[in-house]
């Protein structure tokens, strides 16, 4: 590196030193070239003006000549032939070109030819021309104009009567000025003929003479001193001719001087030196010139060859560079990492690969232009290019941050290690910053966190719950036991016997829904959970959700209300014991949760949904409870939370109800939150999702039976529901909203003939109740219109009253068309909705004939002392393989029913099943066989049924559910039989 | 204003009643002597010479003038009223100038064109005196000098220089002496007015139809390519220095000192001067001067100004014309005029003029004035010509604010304003 710029410099030295010996050579070279330019010149200028001087003296020689033969042309001249003497001297002036012929006297008196007197201003010139017999003199005449005038002395003579003794010509000083006049040195050259003293006689210069004495003037118009003036003076005065360069009037002159010849005239040219050396210098330029486009064009050359190489090392370099970093933009397309190279100066971007877009929606042009842009993407780093921390970082060092940033298209967040490294490219400082994608790195780091953290919640949630647990059976299984032995002791007291059987029952039914509770979260949990869809109806579901809840409502005494908002479907397809559970665990929670006199509210409505197929529900579970903390909300659904407080502690609860409920729910597809305060209540939402079955022919239905109906309710949102439920099905209804309207309405209606097919009065209303006003319409208008009370109360106590009063039929509140529809069709004469079946009778079992399988001896004891008690005899198989056998031996019509544990050893019950159903026996296909088993999940019930069972019970044994369901399958069998022809034993 | 006017009024009818009491044409003494009115300038009147001619006059012919004189500064306003009432005298005193126009010359006054003495005139005078049409309005009787180029002649002989007699030579005379350090022409930059109206004299003079159209507001000066010439010369002269380095800031009273100091070789100024203001005890004195024409790019061969004359104009409507004619042709007698004159520095009127004292300078100069003299017109001839604008018109162009056509327009804007006219007549 260091040798490199001592080569450099020392290059630069050398061209230095080149190019001043060429400068040098060069004023050496044009100096002489000057010189000699100059020498030439003057040469030059002393030839022409040499040539000059050489012909005036030949014209004043000729003058003289003239004048000469021209007296002796005189002498001979009659006096009286001034006509011969007139025509000789004007053809003497044609031939020579003077202006004037004059005849002089010695008393400076002068004629013309024609014999004009006038006077001429010789001034000392008479003298001269007396001693010398010959003078030149310049004289003014009376029209201005300047004259040379030639004078000699003749012998006397008379002319005209004028006695003269010498004659002259005279010239304009224009016309010899003229002659004087040379085209060389571009005009610029003066030439002057002045006596010795710089008197001027004549001079060249264009439009006049303006100068008097040249010498003067030199005194004072030029640079030269008293010496060079009297030294000049000196030559005139001696005839010496000479050249001087001076200054004259601010300009570079030559004057060069030459003696004319005659008397004490001297001949002056005066020239500017640039005019004398105009056209030397004009070659001279020219070779300059010459000389200088040749090195120009050497120059170029040179610089034009090193420029092509230049340029070619320069394309080679670039297009290396463009190779390179279009490898690199290519390479850094497939990386995630981002690469920047900053100048220090300005952190003006050098660099910026082109994944930049990609990675972080920011277009590398524009990055390009201001790195600042990289700010936009900045999470929570406020400064991207932390640039007084870049000034930080040593030369040849690094630094690393940990930036997230956000991606400007997609919102994406990545996180990024910057990596910047301090160093020095092409003398300029550089930072090479690299971003590094550490996303996949930072979401293991979390993923793996929040295991851990799920995971340490988890296990303290477990030993939570197991401590929980361990408490919550053991207070149960602590009754059971210690009730168990006060029972032991008093067996011979009937009335502790009851109390002590009841209060073990109850905490039975508490262990074991804290059992179903823990099965049904780990059956949920580990997937194996799946839903029975099928077609249900939503006001059935509603109504029996109220028929389980009310009388724990009532227990605490809540006022517990459904509320159905819109025109929701009536029959939906789906799971529809899911659903319940999932109402029933809220409902319950919130019966659990509010205290006595308290209010829950379940509301329905239906959602916009996209699909005609589908209906979108929101159930919305509200209570005035006690409410939860912002901090439990946010683990409401993990499995075994519960809140602890005061009042929770005082609260059963096994922490998996709203675990289940959430699980259920995302099972579905649907979605459940909660908003809660703590002592204001809370309210539960959930929205699901249902299919749609066929459309209902109920709107037909009402088009034939009724037309128009009057409907009372003091809640106006009621009537308006019921408005929007019933519309499209042809009724026109009439809402009031109290029971004296209603009356009034009915009553007026049925005046005017219009009366109504169908009443519907809320039986609570201020001022007249529905009962009251419907005694008032009956009294009114008789018994022909069909009155019904509309009710979210249990009616029992009223019923009676009611319907004296004329009230046809009640219906429980929601109001739904195919409620409305069921309980007024048998008043019009319809059929009405099949019924529900009605609760198996106790004794029906009576006189049947059970196969049980049961592997349990407890089990089996309890089950067979069950049946006894029901009247009914039974014969028990320790496992599947004894129970096939047993049916395979008897008799058809020795076992009315098979009751059939699953999990037994040797044969389970659903292989045993099978192989019944298989046999040959002729009571294979028709008997009823029911699965008794601890599985009691969904798919248990479908594996039952798939193994062709008819049946599911779930265990511990619930003798209500068993007479139900067998009552059920005995008489359905019993119409088999009857349709078969088979006579019941 | 009004007040002026309300006593020009006052003053014009009381000289009315003068001089109906005075029963024009015959005085009261003698009752063969006749009277003539003659009207002029209090001050004018009362110059040496022309007392000496009204006296001798009223003594050799018995006849008395009835002297009706204004003071200088209501002259005009009163004479004008008089004229415009009818009150027309019979010989009638006034400078050739732009406010003759009032007096409409061509209804009131004589032409004296035929008249004896007319050849005795001298040239200048002259053409001073007639109007464009070439007739003459009156008998010129004052004292002039003459303005031209005055030069330092001791100095330009010791420079090796001598005058120049053309325009060509004029220039390469100043071009010399610049070239030896010397401010070849001082020109006061407060001053330049009457400077400028010597350039102008031989344009008008020479054309006599120029200044008809110009004062029939028919051209402007920018029409007129003699005017540029002068512009253009003016210009090219300050630029070469030919005015001295300083001499924006040269005013009248610096000529003085510029001149005795040899600091500056010539300047264009009037005779009398010499005697009147130059300053005395300096290296040169008014010996040391003498005059050639000015050059200023107008006139080839130079021009020289005549004085200002005071006219005696007859009127031709009055009854006592011959009367009038007669008392002009007295005056206009070498013996009267000389007598009158006698002693009086200045410039001749007459050929004949022998009394009077005329300096060396034109003297010496006798033949080129001779031949190059010029009436002053500009200043009393061009309608809304003013001095003091052609001074700032010319501080304009040497301080580069003007060019040479924007000169000229600012010289033609500020005449057209002084005459009242709102823009150049159509087709000018």
């Amino acid at each position: 590196m260091m040798e490199k710029r001592s080569n450099k410099i020392l290059l630069s030295v050398l061209l230095c030193a080149v190019g001043l010996a060429v400068i040098f050579v060069g004023v050496v070279y044009f100096r002489f070239i000057s010189r000699r330019i100059f020498e030439d010149s003057t040469g030059h200028l002393e030839e022409i003006y040499g040539q000059v001087n050489r012909s005036f003296g030949d014209f004043i020689d000729r003058s003289w000549d003239l004048l000469d033969s021209s007296g002796d042309y005189l002498a001979l001249a009659a006096e009286e032939n001034a006509g011969a003497v007139e025509e000789y001297i004007a053809d003497k002036q044609g031939q020579w070109g003077f202006t004037s012929f004059y005849f002089l006297s010695h008393d400076q008196s002068c004629m013309t030819p024609d014999g004009t007197r006038l006077s001429l201003e010789l001034g000392d010139g008479w003298g001269t021309l007396a001693r010398e017999g010959s003078v030149m003199a310049g004289v003014t005449l009376s029209d201005g104009r300047d004259v040379t005038v030639f004078a000699v002395s003749v012998p006397t003579g008379r002319y005209r009567g004028f006695d003269y003794d010498a004659i002259a010509i005279g010239y304009t000083n224009a016309d010899l000025a003229n002659s004087l006049n040379v085209d060389a040195f571009s005009g610029y050259a003066n030439c002057f003929v002045i006596r010795d003293d710089g008197a001027v006689l004549l001079s060249t210069q264009e439009g006049g003479n303006v100068f008097k004495n040249y010498l003067s003037y030199l005194d004072a118009a030029s640079d030269l001193d008293e010496e060079g003036l009297t030294g000049l003076r000196s030559d005139w005065q001696n005839g010496v001719s000479g050249l001087i360069q001076c200054q004259v009037g601010g300009v570079s002159c030559c004057i060069l001087y030459l003696p004319v010849g005659y008397q004490d005239y001297v001949m002056l040219s005066v020239v500017p030196q640039s005019a004398v050396s105009a056209g030397f210098l004009s070659v001279q330029k020219t070779t300059i010139i010459a000389l200088a486009v040749l090195f120009l064009l050497i120059g170029a050359t040179v610089f034009a060859v090193i420029l092509s190489r230049s340029k070619k090392r320069s394309l080679r370099d670039q297009t290396e560079l463009r190779y390179r970093e279009l490898m690199f933009d290519m390479l850094s397309n497939n990386v995630d990492d981002i690469f920047i190279m900053l100048n220090t100066e300005d952190h003006g971007v050098d660099y910026i690969s082109p994944n930049i877009e990609r990675l972080l929606g920011i277009p590398a042009e524009e990055a390009r232009r201001d790195i600042r842009v990289m700010e936009k993407c900045a999470v929570d780093y406020d400064v991207v290019i932390p640039k007084g921390e870049l000034a930080a970082i040593p030369l040849n060092g690094n630094r690393y941050w940990e930036c997230e940033y956000m991606h400007q298209g997609t919102g994406e967040r990545r996180w990024y290690r910057m990596t910047v490294y301090h160093m020095r490219l092409q003398e300029m400082g550089r930072y090479v910053i690299v971003l590094s994608d550490r996303t996949q790195e930072r979401l293991n780091n979390q993923q793996l966190q929040q295991a851990l953290t799920a995971a340490q919640s988890a296990n303290e949630a477990k030993s939570n719950f197991l401590s929980n647990m361990s408490h919550d059976i053991r207070t149960p299984m602590n009754a059971i036991v210690g009730f168990a032995l006060l029972l032991e002791k008093n067996a011979d007291q009937p009335d502790r016997v009851r109390e002590y059987t009841r209060k073990i029952t109850a905490s039975s039914h508490h262990l074991l829904s804290l059992i179903n509770d823990v099965l049904d979260m780990s059956k949920i949990e580990s997937g194996k959970t799946s839903l029975n869809l099928d077609s249900f109806s939503l006001p059935q579901l509603l109504e029996e959700l109220k028929i389980i809840l009310l009388s724990q409502a009532k227990a605490k005494r809540q006022q517990l209300t459904v509320h159905v908002q819109g025109t929701p479907p009536e029959v939906i397809v789906g799971d529809k014991l899911r659903l319940n559970q999932i109402l029933i665990n809220l409902l319950s929670n919130a019966v659990k949760y509010t205290p006595e006199e308290g209010k829950i509210e379940l509301l329905v409505s239906e959602l916009p949904q996209a699909s005609p197929q589908y209906v979108k529900l929101r159930f919305v579970v509200r209570d005035n409870g006690i409410g939860m903390s912002e901090e439990f909300q946010r683990h409401v659904f993990a499995p075994f939370s519960r809140e602890i407080s005061s009042v929770t502690n005082t609260i059963q609860g096994t922490g998996l109800g709203m675990a289940i409920t959430k699980n259920l729910v995302d099972l579905m597809g649907g979605v459940i939150w909660v908003e809660s305060q703590p002592g204001q209540g809370s309210t539960f939402t959930v929205e699901l999702s249902f299919a749609l079955p066929e459309k209902e022919e109920t709107v037909r239905l009402f088009q034939q039976k009724i037309s128009r109906m009057l409907v009372a309710d003091d809640e106006m949102d009621v009537c308006q529901g019921i408005m929007e439920m019933m519309h499209g099905s042809g009724v026109d209804i009439s809402c009031v909203t109290d029971g004296a309207a209603a009356v009034e309405a009915a009553v007026q209606a049925h005046r005017r003939g219009e009366g109504f097919q169908v009443i519907l009065l809320d039986w609570k209303m201020p001022g007249m109740d529905g009962v009251e006003a419907a005694r008032s319409i009956r009294r009114q208008i008789g018994s022909d219109v069909p009155i019904l009370v509309l009710t979210s109360y249990d009616w029992s106590d009223i019923e009676d009253e009611a319907r004296q009063a004329g009230i046809n039929a009640f219906m429980p509140k929601p109001f739904f068309t195919s409620t409305f529809w069921n309980t007024i069709a048998p008043l019009f004469g319809a059929p009405a909705a099949p019924a529900p079946p009605e609760e198996a009778p106790a004794g029906q079992m009576a006189g049947h004939m059970f196969l049980v399988a049961e592997d349990n001896e407890l089990n089996a004891e309890i089950l067979t002392e069950m049946l006894h008690m029901e009247g009914a005899r039974c014969e028990l198989a320790e496992n599947g393989r004894q129970a096939v056998d047993m049916f395979l031996r008897s008799e058809p019509g020795t076992y009315d029913m098979i009751l059939m544990d699953v999990q037994m050893p040797v044969m389970n019950g659903y292989e045993a099943t099978r192989a019944i159903r298989a046999s040959g026996h002729p009571s294979a296909k028709t008997i009823p066989i029911v699965a008794m088993t601890a599985n009691t999940f969904a798919e248990d019930v479908r594996n039952a049924l798939d193994a062709g069972m008819d049946g599911h019970l779930g265990k511990p044994i619930d003798m209500d559910a068993v007479r139900e369901l067998v009552g059920k399958l005995l008489d359905e069998h019993a119409r088999e039989k009857e349709q078969r022809g088979e006579s019941q034993p | 204003m009004i007040r002026r006017r309300f006593s020009a009024l006052v003053l014009a009818l009381a000289a009315a009643l003068v001089l109906s009491a005075c029963g024009a044409g015959t005085p009261s003494g003698d009752p063969d002597a006749q009277v003539l009115t003659l009207m002029g300038k209090k001050s004018d009147l009362e110059k040496s010479y022309m007392t000496r001619v009204f006296e001798a006059y009223e003594t050799a012919t018995g006849n008395r003038l009835e002297i009706i004189s204004y003071e200088d500064n209501e002259y005009e306003a009163l004479a004008q009223a008089q004229f415009e009432q009818g009150h027309v005298p019979d010989v009638f005193l006034h400078f050739h100038n732009a406010d003759l126009a009032r007096f409409d010359t061509e209804e009131n006054f004589y032409y004296l064109n035929g008249e004896s003495w007319v050849d005795d005139l001298t040239d200048s005078a002259r053409a001073y005196c007639q109007d464009g049409e070439g007739n003459l309005l009156g008998l010129p009787f004052w004292e002039s000098s003459v303005s031209g180029c005055y030069y330092n002649k001791t100095l330009l002989d010791s420079l090796g220089l001598k005058p120049a007699t053309t325009q060509k030579e004029f220039d390469m005379l100043c071009q010399a002496l610049a070239s030896t350090g010397y401010t070849p022409i001082c020109w006061p930059a407060d001053g330049c007015g009457w400077m400028v109206q010597f350039a102008m004299d031989p344009i008008f003079a020479d054309d006599p139809a120029l200044l008809e159209k110009l004062n029939h507001n028919e051209i402007t000066y920018a029409d007129i390519p003699q005017m540029t010439d002068m512009v253009r010369w003016i210009a090219g002269a300050a630029e070469k220095g030919w005015f001295g380095s300083d001499h924006m800031a040269t005013g009248w009273d610096d000529i003085s000192p510029a001149l005795v100091s040899g600091k500056a070789v010539m300047t264009f100024i009037w005779d009398t001067w010499f005697y009147t203001d130059l300053e005395q005890g300096g290296q040169y004195s008014a010996e040391d001067f003498a005059l050639m024409p000015v050059f200023m790019g107008t006139a080839p061969s130079g021009t020289y100004e005549g004085g200002n004359l005071n006219m005696m104009m007859v009127n031709k409507n009055s009854d006592h014309l011959q009367l009038a004619l007669d008392f002009l042709s007295f005056c206009a007698a070498p013996e009267n005029y000389n007598a009158a004159f006698d002693g009086i520095s200045t410039v001749s009127c007459f050929k004949g003029q022998t009394t009077n004292i005329q300096s060396k300078m034109v003297t010496d100069a006798h033949d080129s004035i001779e031949a190059n003299e010029r009436a002053s017109t500009a200043a009393s001839k061009i309608i809304g010509y003013s001095s003091g604008d052609a001074v700032a018109a010319m501080n304009g162009l040497f301080s580069g604010r003007m060019d040479i056509d924007g000169c000229l327009q600012y010289m033609d804007k500020c005449r057209m304003a002084n005459a009242g006219w709102d823009d150049p007549a159509p087709g000018a």
